[in-house]
C-alpha cells in the first residue's frame, strides 16, 4: 500500500515537471513568435512574461473555486493545456496575416495556457496534501516545478528552435501534454468518473495535433506571407523562385524571393530609364533582346518603337511570364505586352541561351535580378559579357540593370569596369526610383554614347534635360578604391554586393 | 525503488521523443551499384591460361594502355609522321584514371577531376592546351589567357570546421592563434621552397618532377615522411597536421607519415603556374574531370585507338616486339608484331605482361606500393547545409576520413541547377594497401552508402531524402605511392629504361600521379622511339 501510493505520489509530481517545462515552453514560443512577427524583441518577451506570470496568479486564485474530484479536474486541465498550448504557434501564424487585431488574440494565448497552469499547481497540493507531510509537499512541488522550467529554458533555444521550429516545439509540447493526461487517466480510473469520455476526448485531440505536427511544413510556408506589410493578392511557388503580388490602396507590387521587382506607382520611372536610353541611342532598332524581365513591363517600353519587329524574351521562370500574360490584373500593367504577335518569349538560362544563340540583336536589355548570389552573379561576368556581344550588331546598344550606386556604389562601378573589360565602352547612369531609392543603369556599345535631342514617343519621366542629369554622379555614388572585375572564377561582384547591402540587411 | 519509477517515466517520455523526428522517413535501399574499372578482366591475365593467338597483325608502334600517358605518346607520333600505331586497352573507352561517366544530369568523374595552372615553360604542354582551346590567347606579358569557362568558378573551396562553412581549405574559422600562426609558417615556408633553385640552377620542386634540381639539399627531403619534416620544423599545430595530411591524401592516396617529405612538399611548391586571369592556386576543371583532357587528346587519334584489348603478354623476338592480347569482344587471343611498344601500364600489370626480366620484377615487387581508393557519384536534390560558405566546387569536412566531395556540375552554366552530381572521394588508407582492397571488396553496395551518407549527414541532415542513386567504383591500384625514397632513390631511373624496344611510360615512374607527368612520360617514352627513326 505505502509504494503504491508512493509511486502514485511521484507520478503527480513528474506531471507538475512537464506542466512546468511545457508552460514555459509556451511561454518562450508565444515570446519568439511575437519577436518574429511584431519585431521589438525586449517589449515582446517583457509584456508576454508579465502576462503570463500574471495569468498563472489568476489561475491560482481561481483553484479554490474547484471542489470535488480534483483529480478529474487536474487531468482536464492537463488536456487543455496540451490543446491551448499545443496548437498555439499554429494558430497565431495563421491568424497573423489575416486577423485585424493580432496581440489581443497573441495575449490571451499567453493568457489562456498561464492561467491553466497556474490552476494545475494548487490542484495538485490539494491532491496530494492528505498524502504527504505539508513541509515535504511545498518543497518536492516546487522543486519539479523550477526543474520544469529550467529544462525549458535550456532546451528551447538549444534544440527546439533550431530542430524543430516553433509550430512543431508548441504541437510536440501539446502532444507530451496530452500523454499525460492519458497516463494519469489509466493511472487512477477508478478513481475518476467520467474516465472513458475524457479519454475519448484527449485521443481526440492527440490526433488532431499529430496530424497537424505531420503537416507543418506547409503550414509554415503558408504563413510565409506574414513577410508583407499589404494584402496579398496572389503567391505561388515555382520550381525557381517565390512570387508574390501585394496591394494596398495605393499601388500594386511584385516581390521575387522577398525582393521588390516594381510598384505600379513608379515602375514607369525605372522602366523608362533602363529602355529608352538604349533603345533611342540604336537606328531604327529592329530586332530586341530581353534577358530577365519576365514581368513584361520592359518589353511594354520597347514595342512603343514602330520600328521593332521582333522582342526576344529569355526568362528562367515559365511560371513568371505565363502569369504576366495571362493575369488580368497584370496584363493591364503591361499592357499585354507578353502577348503581342513580335514577342517571342523563350524559358531558358539566360547563360546557356546565349552560348547556343546564333542571332544578332538591334538592341539587348538585360535586367536580372540583384548580384546577390553566386548563381546570379554568373550573369554579370566577362564570360556572360562575351557571348551577350557576340548577340549584338557592331552598331548596337544593351543596358544592364545594375543595382544602386548609392547603396552599393563598389558593385555599380564593378559591373561597368567588367563591361570595359570585354571592350565596350560602358556609359553608366541612374536615377531615382522611390520604391527601390536611387538606381543605376549602364549602357554597353562600340559608339561613344551621345544624348538625343528627343526621345521622340511621349513619355511620362524621361527627357533631354533629364538624361543629362543622369548620367552626372555625385561623389558619394563613386568607388574610390580600384575595383576587380567580376569572372566566373572571382565573383567580385557578389562580394561586393554582400559587404555592401549587408549593411542594410543588418538593421 | 522511487528512483527505479521516475527512470522508467522519464524513459517513457524520451520514448516520445522520436515523434520529434517523425517527419524523417526511415533509411530507404538507395538506388546504385558498384561500377568496376574492369577489374574481373583485369584479372584474367592473374588467373586464366590463355590460347596461342589467331592472327597477328603488325604495325611500327604498339603503345599499351590508353591512359594519359598512352595517349601522350600517341599523340606525339603523330605529331612527329609516325601514323602506323594501335593503341591497347582493356576498358571500353580510353583514360585510364581520368575515366568519367555520365547521366541525365551531367557528365562527372570517375577519377582524375582537375589540372592546375600551367606552370611557365612547359611548352609542350602549353601546346597542347592551345590546341584545345584552354589557353585561348596570350596577354602582352607573354602569360597565357585562360579560357574562363575551363577555370573552376568560385566559390571553389569549402572546408566544414567547428560547426560551420568556412571559405577555403586551410583552417581558419575557430582556429586559435597560436596555431594559424604555425600555418602561416609553414605556408611561408612553401613560399620559399616554391621560389627556390637548386646548386644546378634548377626549380628545387618543378612539374614534371625529373626536372627538378639535383642539389641533395632538397632531395634529402625524401628520405624522411612529411610528418617527420613537421616535427622537424617545430610545426605540431593539429590543425597543420590535419590539413597537410588531407592535401597528401588528396594527391597521392597516401597518408603523411608515409609519404616522402620531397612529394609532400612538391605538392605545394610545384606548383608556380601564372596565368594572365588566373593564378597558381587556381584550377581548371570540367563536370568530366580530366575525362574531358582525355577527350581531347583522343580526338585526332580515333582510327588508332583499339578498346575491349586486354593485353596478357609482351616479349621480344628476333628485333621486334609481339604483344599478346584478349579481344574481350570476340573472346578471342590475338597478336601484335611491332617494331617498339610503349608500356602505358603500371609497374604491377607489366610484371605480369613481361616474360622474362625478373630483375626488374622484383624491384617493382619491393619498391612499389599502390593505395586502394573509392569514389561515388551521388545524384542528389536540393541539400539542407549548414551555415557559412555556399556549396563549392571542393567540399571537404574536416577531421573526415573521406576528402569529401566534388560538384560534377558546378561547371554548368545554369544559374539554377535543383539536382547535382556530386563527386565523393575516399582514399582507402587506414590499412596496409593489400589488407585495405582485400576489405573493399567485401564491401556490398549498402555498405558504402552508409559509409558515405553518415558522413555527409553531418553537413547535409537531409541527404538521405533528397538523394536518389549512388554509383560506387573501387580502384583497387589508383596510384603509386611516394613514400619515403621513391623520388631520389634511384628505383624510378631503373625503371624507366628501356629495355630493347620496349619503353615505359606510366605515371608510377614519375613518382607522382598527376596529369602533367603522365603527358611528359608519353612524350619521353615517344621521343625514344622517334629517335631510332633518325
Ligand atoms: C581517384 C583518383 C583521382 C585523381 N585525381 C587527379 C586529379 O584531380 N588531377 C590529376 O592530375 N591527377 C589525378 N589523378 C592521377 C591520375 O592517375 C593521373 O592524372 C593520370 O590520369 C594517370 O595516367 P596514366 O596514363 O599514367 O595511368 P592510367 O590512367 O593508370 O592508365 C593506364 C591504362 O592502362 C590500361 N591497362 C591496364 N592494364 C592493361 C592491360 N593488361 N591491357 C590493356 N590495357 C591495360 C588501363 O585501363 C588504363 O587505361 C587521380 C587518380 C585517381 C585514381
Amino acid at each position: 500500500m505505502q509504494v503504491k501510493s508512493n509511486s502514485a505520489q511521484l507520478i503527480l509530481l513528474v506531471a507538475v515537471f512537464v506542466i512546468a517545462t511545457c508552460g514555459l515552453i509556451y511561454e518562450l514560443v508565444a515570446g519568439t513568435l511575437a519577436s518574429y512577427l511584431l519585431g521589438d524583441s525586449i517589449t515582446q518577451f517583457s509584456i508576454i512574461i508579465g502576462v503570463y506570470l500574471f495569468s498563472m496568479g489568476v489561475g491560482s486564485y481561481f483553484s479554490k473555486f474547484f471542489n470535488n474530484s480534483l483529480l478529474s479536474w487536474f487531468i482536464r486541465i492537463e488536456l487543455l493545456v496540451g490543446l491551448v498550448g499545443g496548437f498555439s504557434a499554429s494558430v497565431l501564424f495563421v491568424v497573423f496575416p489575416i486577423a485585424s487585431s493580432f496581440k489581443p488574440i497573441l495575449y490571451a494565448f499567453v493568457f489562456t495556457t498561464g492561467m491553466l497552469v497556474g490552476l494545475e499547481i494548487p490542484l495538485l497540493m490539494r491532491i496530494l496534501q492528505d498524502k504527504v507531510e505539508f513541509k515535504e509537499l511545498v518543497s518536492r512541488v516546487f522543486t519539479f516545478d523550477y526543474i520544469g522550467a529550467l529544462l525549458a529554458s535550456l532546451i528551447f533555444p538549444l534544440l527546439l528552435v533550431p530542430y524543430l521550429g516553433l509550430i512543431r516545439t508548441s504541437l510536440f509540447f501539446g502532444i507530451l501534454n496530452i500523454f499525460v493526461g492519458l497516463y494519469l487517466l489509466k493511472k487512477f480510473r477508478k478513481e475518476i468518473k467520467s474516465a472513458k469520455s475524457i479519454q475519448l476526448v484527449a485521443i481526440v485531440i492527440l490526433l488532431a495535433e499529430l496530424a497537424t505536427f505531420a503537416l507543418s511544413e506547409s503550414l509554415m510556408s503558408w504563413s510565409e506571407t506574414l513577410a508583407y506589410n499589404d494584402h496579398i493578392v496572389y503567391s505561388t511557388s515555382t520550381p525557381y523562385q517565390r512570387i508574390v503580388l501585394t496591394r494596398n490602396r495605393k499601388e500594386l507590387r511584385l516581390y521575387l524571393n522577398n525582393n521588390l521587382q516594381f510598384s505600379s506607382a513608379d515602375e514607369y520611372r525605372y522602366h523608362e530609364a533602363l529602355v529608352h536610353p538604349a533603345m533611342s541611342a540604336c537606328d531604327q532598332p529592329k530586332h530586341i533582346l530581353v534577358l530577365g524581365g519576365g514581368d513584361g513591363l520592359a518589353v511594354k517600353e520597347i514595342l512603343k518603337y514602330p520600328s521593332v519587329e521582333t522582342v526576344t524574351l529569355v526568362d528562367l521562370d515559365p511560371a513568371m511570364t505565363k502569369l504576366f500574360s495571362t493575369q488580368e490584373v497584370l496584363v493591364t500593367q503591361n499592357n499585354h505586352s507578353l502577348t503581342n504577335s513580335k514577342v517571342k518569349i523563350t524559358n531558358g538560362d539566360a547563360f546557356v541561351w546565349l552560348r547556343d544563340n546564333h542571332q544578332q540583336f538591334d538592341c539587348a536589355i538585360v535586367d536580372f535580378p540583384d548580384p546577390s548570389n553566386f548563381a546570379v552573379g554568373k550573369l554579370y561576368t566577362t564570360a556572360f559579357y562575351q557571348l551577350l556581344k557576340k548577340a549584338l550588331k557592331p552598331e548596337a546598344v544593351a543596358v544592364i540593370q545594375s543595382t544602386s550606386p548609392f547603396a552599393a556604389p563598389k558593385s555599380f562601378w564593378c559591373v561597368s569596369e567588367t563591361l570595359q573589360s570585354v571592350g565596350f565602352i560602358a556609359t553608366a547612369y541612374h536615377n531615382y526610383v522611390p520604391s527601390f531609392g536611387e538606381w543605376g543603369y549602364v549602357m554597353a556599345s562600340q559608339k561613344k554614347y551621345s544624348i538625343p535631342d528627343t526621345f521622340q514617343i511621349p513619355l511620362k519621366y524621361l527627357s533631354k534635360t533629364v538624361m543629362q542629369q543622369m548620367l552626372n554622379f555625385p561623389e558619394d555614388m563613386k568607388a574610390h578604391e580600384p575595383l576587380a572585375i567580376n569572372r566566373l572564377n572571382n565573383q567580385a561582384l557578389v562580394n561586393y554586393f554582400e559587404e555592401e547591402w549587408g549593411k542594410y540587411l543588418e538593421q | 525503488m522511487k528512483r527505479r519509477k521516475f527512470i522508467q517515466l522519464s524513459a517513457t517520455f524520451a520514448a516520445l521523443a522520436p515523434l520529434a523526428y517523425s517527419c524523417k522517413q526511415q533509411h530507404k535501399p538507395i538506388a546504385g551499384s558498384i561500377i568496376g574499372a574492369s577489374s574481373n578482366i583485369g584479372h584474367l591475365i592473374r588467373n586464366g591460361k590463355f590460347d596461342a593467338p589467331i592472327v597477328t597483325a603488325v604495325v611500327d608502334v604498339a603503345i599499351v594502355g590508353g591512359g594519359i600517358s598512352g595517349l601522350s605518346a600517341a599523340r606525339w607520333l603523330l605529331k612527329n609522321g609516325i601514323s602506323d600505331f594501335t593503341v591497347l586497352d582493356l576498358e571500353k573507352k580510353m583514360g585510364g584514371n581520368a575515366a568519367y561517366g555520365q547521366n541525365d544530369v551531367s557528365a562527372y568523374p570517375w577519377g582524375a577531376h582537375y589540372v592546375p595552372i600551367p606552370n611557365e615553360g612547359l611548352n609542350e604542354y602549353n601546346d597542347f592546351l592551345v590546341e584545345c582551346g584552354v589557353v585561348t590567347g596570350f596577354d602582352d606579358k607573354g602569360l597565357p589567357i585562360l579560357n574562363e569557362f575551363y577555370l573552376c568558378q568560385d566559390p571553389q573551396e569549402r572546408l566544414f570546421i567547428n560547426g560551420q562553412w568556412q571559405d577555403g581549405l586551410i583552417p581558419h574559422f575557430g582556429v586559435p592563434e597560436k596555431d594559424k600562426k604555425e600555418i602561416q609558417q609553414f605556408l611561408h615556408i612553401m613560399q620559399e621552397y616554391r621560389l627556390a633553385k637548386g646548386k644546378d640552377g634548377k626549380d628545387a620542386f618543378a612539374i614534371p618532377i625529373d626536372s627538378s634540381s639535383n642539389d641533395v639539399d632538397f632531395t634529402n627531403l625524401d628520405t624522411m615522411s612529411m610528418k617527420d619534416w613537421l616535427f622537424s620544423k617545430q610545426l605540431k599545430s593539429a590543425y597543420l597536421h590535419w590539413y597537410v595530411n588531407y592535401c597528401t591524401r588528396d594527391d597521392f592516396g597516401t597518408p603523411y607519415n608515409i609519404v616522402s617529405a620531397w612529394a609532400g612538399i612538391h605538392y605545394f611548391a610545384g606548383r608556380k603556374g601564372k596565368a594572365a586571369n588566373a593564378d597558381y592556386h587556381d584550377v581548371l576543371t570540367w563536370p568530366n574531370g580530366n575525362g574531358w583532357l582525355s577527350e581531347q587528346l583522343q580526338n585526332p587519334l580515333q582510327q588508332h585507338l583499339q578498346n575491349n584489348a586486354l593485353v596478357i603478354k609482351v616479349f621480344e623476338k628476333e628485333n621486334k616486339v609481339v604483344i599478346h592480347y584478349f579481344d574481350v569482344n570476340t573472346k578471342q587471343v590475338k597478336a601484335i608484331q611491332a617494331n617498339h611498344c610503349i608500356m602505358a601500364t603500371p609497374q604491377f600489370v607489366n610484371n605480369r605482361l613481361l616474360v622474362d626480366n625478373t630483375e626488374r620484377k622484383e624491384i617493382v615487387h619491393k619498391e612499389l606500393s599502390y593505395a586502394p581508393w573509392m569514389v561515388a557519384n551521388i545524384i542528389v536534390g536540393k541539400l539542407t547545409d549548414k551555415t557559412g560558405a555556399p556549396l563549392s566546387w571542393d567540399n571537404v569536412l574536416y577531421e573526415s576520413k573521406s576528402l569529401g566531395y566534388v560538384t560534377a556540375t558546378h561547371q554548368l552554366l545554369q544559374q539554377n541547377k535543383t539536382i547535382n552530381n556530386l563527386t565523393y572521394y575516399l582514399p582507402l588508407n587506414e590499412l596496409q594497401p593489400t589488407d585495405a582492397r582485400r576489405d573493399a571488396q567485401k564491401m556490398s553496395h549498402a555498405d558504402w552508402v552508409n559509409l558515405i551518407l553518415e558522413d555527409l549527414k553531418k553537413v547535409h541532415p537531409n541527404i538521405e531524402k533528397v538523394v536518389s542513386n549512388i554509383d560506387v567504383m573501387i580502384w583497387g591500384h589508383a596510384m603509386a605511392q611516394p613514400v619515403s625514397g621513391i623520388i631520389h632513390g634511384g628505383v624510378r631511373k631503373k625503371l624507366q629504361a628501356s629495355i630493347g624496344n620496349i619503353h615505359f611510360a606510366h605515371t608510377d615512374l614519375a613518382g607522382i600521379s598527376i596529369f602533367e607527368e603522365a603527358f611528359y612520360q608519353g612524350i619521353n617514352a615517344a621521343k625514344k622511339v622517334i629517335a631510332t627513326k633518325n
